[in-house]
């Protein structure tokens, strides 16, 4: 099958809908498909064979905030000629609704299209303004896929319709087969508990946890807390210096040692407040083999499905964050099963079982494509020959 | 104004309004098509399914009491009215939706592998058995896409403007087709 994926948002940056494309394109390679990308990309940036540049993404204040977006003249004649040369069987637009290449490639693309919803979005105002000349476009997306319930609820609530789930791939494989640090392997004295995220984002929960750490401390007074993340994080660090060597900072962590870390650690802390509409944190957690402790959000629980596949806490406080991490040291027969539990649910989200069925998706647009529809005019056509 | 500026201010006018419904009328069309495309895609989605099911049943990968049920089930949808071509009363529809429902829940008994003490499959009854849930999977996606097109349609030939110029001519309102495809 000839596939060309749209991705909006720049390859320069590292994003969400950025990883998915590129890793789902990559799955379908292997699959034996012809695989094409459009998406922005700085001229000088390095790009794989397979992805064509727009250009330069613009950083352009849009919705409330500032987003890297591409747009104008040039990029909707590279696009054109993208999709001329592509000559593809299904065109998968990943974010349409973002005024970007998606939106471009929608209202050009002949091929029939599949749209791929990542977020949960707000209206913008802009967009209701705009909207009957986005709305022919829109009616053109043969099938919809929301990578998760918020994000198929934006396509109802705005786009009106239905879409099915299919969640974010993950290279389960990958984490599976990390091998754990022994720096970071934990002892019944010494336990590790870590987390991930960028520090100076509140959103991230850093600051949760920061709160539990004294009362773990008090049960366990070898735990070490191994926290790995980008950003300033000077307010965390002067609050948790006062617990001096129980608390390391091991900075930004590559890939690799990320899945080393989280095949490592005894527990691996999600304390995030909000935001999340995927926990993809968590499913490269589990497929680490990590025992997970994370917020009650939505997102959250339906990756653990409820609390079988770890432990949940009530989302932002860290008095109960420190009991449920008490109570998941002290209890070696739960904190199995659940890892055990939470390892089978992981390979739902395998790249191998997300991209067949995001095939399955394209199979069926294809088909449909492929079926004469001229039985179908009888009414609507009758009434056009009447009118000429 | 003179006498020819009106006539030709009217006749911009009528353009535009031309232009609008010739457009609008596009749209429907397209939709249509689109409908009757994807109604073809789940008849032959559902088809495959039953014939998969009837293919698991008789092939002894199930428990005999399984077997029959499953092979009942799946020669009921074979023996329905087709949702392309065949009579398309809503009546017809409705039973061919409850039809389909039947063979779902009857595979979701036979297929339930909850029970932790159940013995392993063979692996030609485990592909098999892929086989057929993949089918069912399929279903549920072909449904989706479906019903999706019929909603926009309605939406659409609810529009003041598509029904007082009848832009949807005798085409017949499609209607979305329901069954139980919760996964098995």
């Amino acid at each position: 099958m000839r596939i060309g994926l749209v991705c909006p948002y720049s390859v320069d940056v590292p994003g969400g809908v950025q990883f998915h494309v590129r890793d789902l394109a990559e799955k379908l390679l292997e699959f034996g498909d012809e695989v094409q990308v459009l998406a922005p990309a700085d001229e000088e940036t390095e790009v794989p064979e397979y992805v064509t540049s727009t250009g330069r993404a613009l950083p352009v204040r849009y919705n409330g905030s500032v987003a890297r977006l591409s747009f104008g003249p040039v990029v909707a004649a590279r696009t054109q000629r993208w999709l001329e040369a592509g000559d593809f069987d299904v065109v998968h637009i990943h974010e349409p609704l973002p005024p970007s290449v998606g939106l471009i490639a929608l209202h050009m693309a002949e091929a029939p299209v599949v749209a791929t919803f990542h977020s949960a979005q707000t209206r913008s105002r802009a967009l209701q303004v705009a909207y009957p000349l986005v709305r022919p476009g829109l009616e053109r997306i043969r099938a919809r896929i929301a990578v998760s319930e918020d994000a198929r609820r934006t396509v109802v609530d705005h786009v009106g319709g239905d879409a099915v789930i299919i969640p974010n791939g993950v290279y389960t494989a990958r984490f599976a087969r990390a091998r754990g640090s022994q720096e970071w392997i934990g002892t019944s004295e010494r336990p590790t508990i870590a987390f991930l995220g960028r520090l100076d984002e509140p959103r991230k929960g850093l600051h949760v946890l920061a709160g539990a750490v004294g009362a773990v401390l008090e049960r366990y007074p070898g735990a070490r807390f191994l926290i790995a993340g980008r950003g300033d994080a000077a307010e965390a660090r002067a609050h948790l210096g006062v617990y001096g060597d129980s608390v390391e900072f091991l900075g930004a962590l590559e890939e690799r040692d990320k899945a080393a870390l989280l095949s490592s650690v005894d527990i691996y802390v999600a304390p995030q407040t909000g935001g999340e509409s995927f926990g993809i944190v968590l499913v490269e957690a589990i497929s680490a083999g990590a025992l997970v402790v994370a917020s009650d959000l939505p997102a959250f629980r339906r990756v653990l499905d409820g609390d079988e596949g770890g432990y949940l806490f009530r989302t932002g406080d860290a008095q109960h964050l420190a009991e449920v991490i008490t109570t998941a040291l002290s209890d070696p027969e739960g904190a199995r099963t659940r890892r055990e539990y939470a390892t089978q649910v992981a390979q739902r989200y395998d790249w191998n079982v997300v991209a067949a069925q995001i095939r399955d998706v394209y199979t069926m647009v294809t088909d449909a494509e492929a079926v004469d529809s001229r039985p179908a005019l009888s009414g609507v056509r009758e009434w056009f020959g009447r009118k000429r | 104004m003179s006498a020819a500026e009106i006539v030709l201010l009217i006749l911009a006018v009528l353009a535009l309004v031309g232009v609008v419904l010739w457009s609008v009328a596009q749209r429907l069309d397209r939709l249509h098509r689109r409908e009757f495309q994807t109604r073809a895609v789940l008849e032959a989605q559902l088809v495959r399914r039953a014939d998969i099911a009837a293919e698991v049943a008789a092939d002894g990968l199930l428990d005999p009491a399984s077997a029959v049920l499953v092979a009942d089930a799946a020669l009921g949808s074979m023996r329905a009215a087709r949702i392309v071509g065949d009579d398309d009363s809503a009546q017809a529809r409705a039973e061919r939706g409850l039809v389909e429902s039947e063979l779902t829940r009857t595979l979701r008994t036979a297929l339930d592998e909850t029970d932790p003490g159940l013995p392993p499959r063979s692996p030609e009854a485990a592909e098999a058995i892929d086989r057929l849930r993949h089918s069912h999977d399929r279903v549920q996606l072909a449904r989706r896409f479906h019903n999706d097109a019929v909603v926009q349609i309605h939406h659409i030939r609810r529009l003041t403007l598509v029904r007082l110029f009848r832009l949807a001519g005798r085409a017949a309102l499609p209607r979305t087709f329901e069954m139980d495809d919760a996964p098995v």
